[in-house]
């Protein structure tokens, strides 16, 4: 699956991507940097009905959003582990709770240190900027 | 009897601890993983098994440094939220089995009001309502403060912090991460008016830092087509432009944000504040529209245990004490 999109199409791209994901919960996300991870992210947390202000996790490691589904409270995780040396570390920091949380949505940056953590059905997406500069979104 | 109150900070990299008596900050140790460094990482040890083994001395040398004993404390304050979860678990773990060993009361503060308290350790306190522009790596807001416990948020980033904004421009240019500060430290050599990076149209009082992200990269691409030495040999003007660009948007919010509130009481705060060009903004900013400025000293930017000593001060005062229920969160919401 893939998607090119500009950005004033960010938001019909995420509502499009949920559609096509709607029984999936974790992701990796990887590109270079100004690719354009935090803001699609965020575009997907927006298309879920976060309220909460969504920002980069790059500093924290790991952001938690909220967003209602039928009445019930769910949590979305941005989890960016580039500062983060090993599994262990990842582990102490609670990336582990974080995947394998019911029902939760986790997105996850750098996630070559939690290779073996992350469950057989992971969407492995990849970011990148076209030369016209527009995006590619691709998923494998 | 005086109040005396321990304070634990673990929300992040830092464990840290102090000890406040009747508001004054009688010690504040930082145990930073620099130890860390000296094995190669520039990456931050960061795992809650660190602040595990920093925890028991960094507060015995707070409660030593300060001359109180276990026994003399009225309250133990910690960070509840936001951070990394299993850091802020060591905190306000070892925070309230103290407090229930004791049997004195709990208190738990939240981060980012903390370092807008930062302000006022010390003599030059701010008046209210106050205005802060809290700028860390991981955070940018603007803050308006109507009491020491009144505060709302009323502007903030939406992508990345302005540490962050500083540090990834740094990575953009070859330096090594975090480089927030060497950017400060070419740019005092360099012409700020030499490159233009557009400034982000956002409405109200919220920032934006990715498309400068972007706008940096694809100069650099741009420039280096022509000449492959381009950052190299434009270093010190390219970080000036680059700090130029992320203080003027911080500094034109503020201006905004005092201009639709008539505040004139006027603070940063946080990791950032270090930087010189954010600080000499403020300095000049705050003598052309006539501000109060106010900056905390150095070891009160940064992450540390002395601002959340000091909130919690405020808060004892208010009679506000967290039940041994208090559970730590990563959200950032007041």
């Amino acid at each position: 699956m893939e998607w090119t999109f500009s950005e004033n199409e960010l938001e019909v791209t995420a509502k499009s991507f949920w559609q096509h994901y709607n029984a999936q919960h974790i992701f990796t996300l990887e590109g270079p940097m100004g690719a354009g991870k935090t803001t699609f992210v965020k575009a997907l947390c927006a298309a879920k009905g976060v309220e909460d202000a969504t920002a980069s996790p790059t500093f924290s490691i790991i952001n938690e959003y909220a967003y209602r589904q039928n009445g019930a409270l769910h949590s979305i995780y941005h989890l960016d582990l580039y500062r983060l040396r090993d599994e262990d570390e990842a582990i102490a920091a609670g990336v582990e709770d974080t995947i394998y949380k019911e029902n939760a949505i986790c997105f996850v940056e750098w996630p070559d240190i939690v290779a073996h953590l992350l469950p057989p059905d992971t969407v492995r997406l990849q970011l990148s900027v076209l030369p016209d500069k527009k995006r590619l979104l691709r998923a494998g | 009897m005086s109040v005396k109150i321990l304070a634990i900070e673990s929300s992040c990299d830092e464990t840290s601890a102090s000890v406040l008596a009747d508001g004054v900050i009688l010690s504040n140790y930082i145990a930073n993983q620099t130890v860390h460094e000296q094995y190669g990482g520039v990456v931050p040890e960061l795992a809650s098994r660190a602040h595990q083994e920093n925890i028991v001395p960094v507060v015995d040398l707070a409660l030593h440094k300060a001359g109180v004993r276990k026994n003399e404390l009225s309250a133990i304050a910690f960070t509840q939220s936001p951070g990394l979860i299993g850091s802020l678990l060591v905190g306000s773990c070892f925070a309230k089995s103290m407090a229930l060993a004791l049997n004195i009361p709990l208190i738990a503060v939240h981060h980012m009001q903390a370092h807008v308290l930062a302000n006022f350790i010390g003599e030059h306190k701010p008046s209210f309502p106050f205005l802060c522009l809290t700028v860390s790596g991981g955070h940018t807001q603007i803050v308006r403060c109507d009491g020491p416990l009144d505060m709302k948020v009323i502007g903030e980033t939406l992508d990345d912090a302005a540490g962050e904004a500083f540090d990834k421009s740094a990575k953009l240019l070859g330096l090594p991460y975090p480089g927030g500060p060497l950017i400060d430290k070419y740019a005092a050599e360099g012409d700020p008016n030499r490159f233009k990076f557009p400034e982000p149209q956002i409405p109200g009082l919220n920032f934006s830092f990715s498309g400068l992200k972007t706008s940096i990269l694809y100069f650099l691409q741009e420039q280096r087509e022509k000449d492959p030495q381009f950052t190299e040999n434009n270093m010190a003007d390219i970080c000036a432009s680059v700090q130029h660009r992320i203080v003027s948007i911080l500094m034109n919010k503020l201006v905004k944000a005092s201009k639709e509130t008539g505040i004139r009481e006027i603070g940063i705060a946080g990791g950032v504040s270090a930087n010189s060009g954010l600080r000499k903004a403020l300095q000049e900013y705050g003598k052309k529209h006539g501000w109060n400025t106010y900056i905390p000293k150095f070891e009160y930017c940064t992450d540390n245990a002395a601002m959340i000593a000091i909130t919690a001060w405020y808060k004892y005062q208010a009679g506000e004490f967290a039940g041994l229920d208090a559970v730590p969160g990563a959200r950032a919401g007041f």
